[in-house]
C-alpha cells in the first residue's frame, strides 16, 4: 500500500468522465444486467461482495437460456481471476462471454488481461463492488502502486518515491491509472 | 544587422511556421498533403518524409532512447501486416522525395531498398522477417526523423496498436498503446468539448487507401530537447521553472517554438492508418530574424486563452515569451 | 476522387451469366494498391455500379472484376457484358468497405452467388500473410464463380449447390469456431440476413460479424413515405420501389450523385426532422445515430414524413 498525501489541488474544472479513458464503473459501483446474447459464459466473482452479483447474473442467464453453459469461479483476487480467464480462453469458441464482478481495480486488471487476449468490448461485462482503491502506474519508473485514492489524489510511488498525481487516464492494456510527478515543475528544495 | 543563426540554414528555410493568423484555437485543421507552402524563408510541405541536416543526429538520438527505454516501440501481434505496409509505403515516399539517394524497386516478389544517405540496403520479400536486420517498423523507424503511430480501425473506432515514438511532446506512447484515438488525446476539456478530436477521428475513419492528409500542432519547449515525453517529465519539468530565472539572452536561445507536422496516411494493404509526427524546433533567437514570424508568434501567444496555455505547459513563462518577442523587434 | 481511364485487356465468359473483366491502364502502368475486400465504381454508360476487385492488391498492373448479368437491373451489368477487349472504361479509385479485421485469429468467409467476389481478394491476402481462413460458398449448379481461384487459394473451402446443403452445415460451423474468429458474409440481402440471424442465435457478438450488401437491386422496395422540402415547403411522395433520389430527380431537383447504391457519398442530404432508415455503406455509425444526414439513393424514412433541407 502506498502512502497518500493531499497536496494543493489545482483550481481547474474536472473533465466529464465520458471524455476520458476512465470507465464509469471505476468511479461508481455499477451493477449491469447479465449479457444474455452469448452462447457460453465464464463468470468471475472476485472477493466476498461479488457473490450476490454473480448469483443474480446466473439467475438471469439460466432464466432466459435454460441449460446455458455457464461456469462460475469465486476467487480472491485479480491474479486468480486471470488464471481462470486463461483456462476459459484456451477452449473457448465464438459465442463466449466474460462477466466479472469485484472491486474496480481488480476488474481493471482482469479487463487488461482480456484486452491483451483480444476479447472484444461486446464480449465482456464488469460490475464494480467497490471503487475506493486504484492501481497507479508510475510513468517514470514503471512501478505499480496500489492505494486507497481517488482520481487526482496524490500517491507516493513505491518504486521511485515520486509524488504521483493519479491522472484521468486509464490504460486498457495495463489496467491502471497513469501517474506522473505532480511537483516536477517546482525547483528542488532540500528536504 | 546580419543575424547569425543558432540553427543550420536549412532548418530555417524548411520551418513549417504553424500560425496562419494572429489568433490560435484548436481546430480540426486537416488539409491534403504534398501542397508546397511558401514562407518568408523558403518552402515546406512538398514531401511526406522530410530529411534535413539533423537527420543523422536525430536517428542516433532515437536509437539511444530506444536502448534505454524499449517501451517507446511496440507492435501488437495483429499489427504485423500494418507494420510491413507502413515500411513499404514510407520507403516509396522517401524514394519519390529523394531519388538521388533513395530507391525502391521490385523484381517479381523481391523488393530492393537502398538508402544512400545512410549507406544501407535491403532485399526482401513482403512478410519475410528474416530478410531484414530488425522488425519492419523498427527498420523504417531507424531511417526517418518522424515518430510513427499505426492505428487499427475496428469496432467503429481507431486503436493506437503499433508505433515508434521517441520524441513525444508530453505524452507516453508506452502507456497509451492499445488505447483509442479519443482516449489517447485524453481529458483536454476544450479539445473534447468542441468536438475537434471527434471530428478528426471521423475524418480519419473515412480516409480511403492511398489518401494522405496533414495538419500541424505546436507548443514551446525549453532547450532543443526532442524527447519531452511524460516518462521523462520528472527531468524536464523543472525547466519550466528554471526558464524564469535566466537572462534575456539565455531565454531567447533556450525557448523553442516546437511544431509537429503530422501526416495521416491510409495504408492500402492493411487498411491501417499511419500517423507520422515530424517535430521541428526553432529557438526564439532564430524565429526573431523573420519579422513576420516574430510579430505573429507574439500576437498568438499574447492572445492565447489561459486554459490552452496551461494545457500546453507554457502558462508559467508565457508572458515573458510575449515580452521577449516584442522586444526583439 | 478523380477517375482512372482504363481499357479492357481481357474478358472471361466461362461461367454462365458471369463475366470477368480485366482492366488496365493504356500504358500498362501501375494502378493504385487496394485493401482486400475493396470495390471500384465503374461508369457503365449512364449508370455507375460498384464491383468488388478480385485480383492482386499490391501495386497491381490490372484490376479484375466479375459481373453477374442482371437483365432486370439498371443496365450496368448488361453494359459490362457488352464490352470487348480494347474498350475504354472509366472507374473511380478503389474504396475499402469490407476489409479483413487485423485482430482476427481466423477469418470465416460465407458467400452466395456473385457475393463470392470480395472473398477472392480476402483469400489472396490470407495466402500472402499466412492467415487462417475458411470459405463456405453457395452457388447455383454450374454457376460457381472463381472456382479455380478458390481451389488454388483455399485449402478447405466448402462448396454447396443447394441452400439446403448449406443450411445443414451452417449451424455446426457457427457453433464451433475458435474464439477470435471473425465472420464475413456477402451475397443477396436475404442470404445475409439469414446468416447474421443464425450467427446471433449462436451467440456471435456484433463486433465479429461483418457483411457487404450487393447493389440496390438486393434491397427491398420499402414503404412509401413523403418528404417535405424545408426551403420551399413543397411535399414530394416517394413510392415503394422508388428511391428518394429518383423521386427528387423526377420532381426536377438536381442532386449530386454517382454510384446510386450507397457507397460513394455524393447524394448526401441534410435531414431536419423525421426518423431515417439507413441502408447505405457510406455514413459512419456516428453519422447515422446523429440522424441529420441521409444517403438519398438507398435510404428511406422510418416514419411517414422526412423534412429535408432543400
Amino acid at each position: 500500500m502506498g502512502e497518500q498525501r493531499q497536496l494543493e489541488v489545482s483550481t481547474h474544472v474536472k473533465p466529464p468522465l465520458e471524455l476520458t479513458s476512465v470507465p464509469r464503473w471505476t468511479v461508481e459501483p455499477t451493477l449491469p444486467d447479465a449479457d444474455l446474447t452469448g452462447a457460453t459464459w465464464t463468470v468471475l466473482a472476485i472477493g466476498p461482495d461479488a457473490g450476490p452479483v454473480v448469483d443474480s447474473w446466473s439467475a438471469q442467464i439460466t432464466c432466459a437460456r435454460p441449460g446455458a453453459a455457464l461456469t462460475v469461479h469465486h476467487v480472491a483476487d485479480a491474479d486468480a481471476a486471470t488464471a481462470a480467464l486463461d483456462a476459459a480462453l484456451a477452449g473457448a469458441r465464438v459465442g463466449w462471454r466474460l462477466m466479472v464482478a469485484g472491486p474496480a481495480h481488480e476488474c481493471l486488471q482482469v479487463r487488461a488481461h482480456a484486452v491483451r487476449n483480444e476479447v472484444a468490448d461486446d464480449e465482456m461485462t464488469f460490475a464494480s463492488t467497490e471503487v475506493d482503491h486504484r492501481v497507479v502506474l508510475c510513468v517514470h519508473c514503471g512501478t505499480r502502486t496500489y492505494a486507497s485514492a481517488g482520481i487526482e489524489d496524490v500517491v507516493v510511488c513505491t518504486g521511485c518515491g515520486c509524488n504521483l498525481l493519479v491522472y484521468y487516464h486509464v490504460s486498457r492494456r495495463q489496467g491502471a491509472h497513469l501517474g506522473f510527478k505532480v511537483d516536477a515543475e517546482q525547483l528542488e528544495q532540500t528536504a | 544587422m546580419t543575424a547569425s543563426l543558432v540553427s543550420a540554414p536549412d532548418l530555417l528555410a524548411n520551418f513549417p511556421f504553424p500560425f496562419p493568423t494572429d489568433q490560435y484555437r484548436y481546430t480540426t485543421n486537416v488539409e491534403p498533403a504534398r501542397g508546397p507552402v511558401p514562407t518568408p524563408t523558403g518552402v515546406w510541405g512538398e514531401r511526406i518524409i522530410d530529411i534535413d541536416s539533423e537527420y543523422e543526429h536525430e536517428l542516433a538520438l532515437r536509437e539511444r532512447i530506444l536502448e534505454r527505454d524499449p517501451s517507446r516501440y511496440a507492435v501488437l501481434p495483429h499489427m504485423r501486416v500494418a507494420a510491413w505496409d507502413a515500411m513499404l509505403t514510407l520507403m516509396g515516399e522517401m524514394a519519390k522525395a529523394y531519388p538521388d539517394t533513395m530507391s525502391l524497386t521490385r523484381t517479381g516478389d523481391t523488393w530492393h531498398w537502398r538508402n544512400g544517405r545512410l549507406d544501407l540496403s535491403a532485399d526482401f520479400v513482403l512478410g519475410d522477417e528474416s530478410a531484414l536486420p530488425m522488425e519492419p517498423l523498427a527498420y523504417i523507424g531507424s531511417q526517418v526523423q518522424d515518430d510513427i503511430v499505426l492505428l487499427d480501425q475496428r469496432d467503429g473506432d481507431l486503436f493506437g496498436d503499433a508505433g515508434v515514438v521517441t520524441f513525444a511532446a508530453d505524452w507516453s506512447f508506452g502507456f497509451d498503446v492499445g488505447m483509442t484515438f479519443l482516449e489517447i488525446h485524453g481529458p483536454v476539456p476544450r479539445l473534447r468539448e468542441t468536438g475537434v478530436i471527434t471530428r478528426a477521428r471521423e475524418f480519419l475513419m473515412r480516409l480511403q487507401p492511398g489518401e494522405i492528409y496533414r495538419r500541424t500542432n505546436w507548443t514551446l519547449t525549453i532547450g532543443r530537447r526532442l524527447d519531452v515525453s511524460t516518462e521523462l517529465y520528472h527531468e524536464w519539468g523543472r525547466d519550466r521553472a528554471m526558464i524564469q530565472t535566466v537572462s534575456d539572452d539565455e531565454f531567447g536561445r533556450l525557448v523553442h517554438l516546437r511544431v509537429e507536422l503530422q501526416h495521416l496516411v491510409r495504408l492500402c494493404e492493411s487498411g491501417a492508418i499511419c500517423f507520422l509526427i515530424r517535430t521541428y524546433m526553432l529557438p526564439f533567437v532564430d524565429l526573431a530574424t523573420v519579422p513576420e514570424w516574430r510579430a505573429r508568434a507574439a500576437a498568438v501567444l499574447e492572445e492565447l486563452p489561459d486554459d490552452i496555455a496551461n494545457y500546453k505547459g507554457i502558462i508559467s513563462y508565457r508572458d515573458r515569451a510575449v515580452d521577449w518577442l516584442k522586444n526583439a523587434a | 476522387m478523380s477517375a482512372l481511364d482504363l481499357v479492357v485487356t481481357a474478358v472471361d465468359d466461362s461461367v454462365p451469366d458471369v463475366r470477368s473483366v480485366t482492366l488496365a491502364r493504356p500504358d500498362g502502368g501501375t494502378l493504385p494498391s487496394f485493401t482486400p475486400g475493396s470495390h471500384i465504381v465503374v461508369q457503365c454508360g449512364d449508370v455507375a455500379n460498384a464491383y468488388s476487385l478480385t485480383s492482386d492488391s499490391v501495386q497491381p498492373t490490372s484490376y479484375q472484376i466479375s459481373v453477374l448479368k442482371q437483365p432486370d437491373g439498371s443496365g450496368g451489368s448488361v453494359w459490362i457484358h457488352g464490352l470487348t477487349v480494347g474498350d475504354a472504361v472509366s472507374v473511380l479509385p478503389p474504396r475499402s468497405a469490407f476489409a479483413p479485421i487485423l485482430r482476427a485469429r481466423k477469418h470465416l468467409l460465407v458467400a452466395a452467388g456473385i457475393g463470392v467476389t470480395p472473398m477472392i481478394s480476402h483469400l489472396r491476402s490470407a495466402k500472402q500473410w499466412g492467415r487462417d481462413v475458411e470459405l463456405l460458398y453457395v452457388h447455383k449448379p454450374g454457376r460457381g464463380a472463381h472456382l479455380d481461384d478458390i481451389a488454388e487459394l483455399a485449402d478447405n473451402a466448402r462448396l454447396f449447390t443447394t441452400r439446403a446443403d448449406f443450411l445443414a452445415e451452417l449451424p455446426d460451423t457457427l457453433a464451433t469456431q475458435p474464439f477470435g474468429t471473425h465472420l464475413y458474409i456477402c451475397g443477396p440481402t436475404t442470404f445475409i440476413d439469414d446468416v447474421v440471424a443464425a450467427a446471433e442465435a449462436h451467440g456471435w457478438p456484433p463486433s465479429r460479424i461483418h457483411f457487404e450488401r450487393f447493389g440496390i437491386g438486393a434491397l427491398d422496395p420499402g414503404e412509401p413515405f413523403t418528404v417535405k422540402l424545408a426551403d420551399t415547403g413543397t411535399t414530394i411522395a416517394v413510392d415503394s420501389g422508388v428511391s428518394l433520389l429518383e423521386a427528387l430527380e423526377a420532381a426536377g431537383h438536381d442532386i449530386p450523385n454517382l454510384c446510386r447504391q450507397g457507397v460513394c457519398g455524393e447524394c448526401r442530404l441534410t435531414v431536419t426532422s423525421g426518423e431515417i432508415l439507413h441502408r447505405d455503406m457510406y455514413l459512419t455509425d456516428a453519422d447515422k445515430a446523429a440522424g441529420d444526414a441521409i444517403m438519398a439513393c438507398v435510404s428511406r424514412a422510418a416514419c411517414p414524413e422526412l423534412e429535408l433541407k432543400l
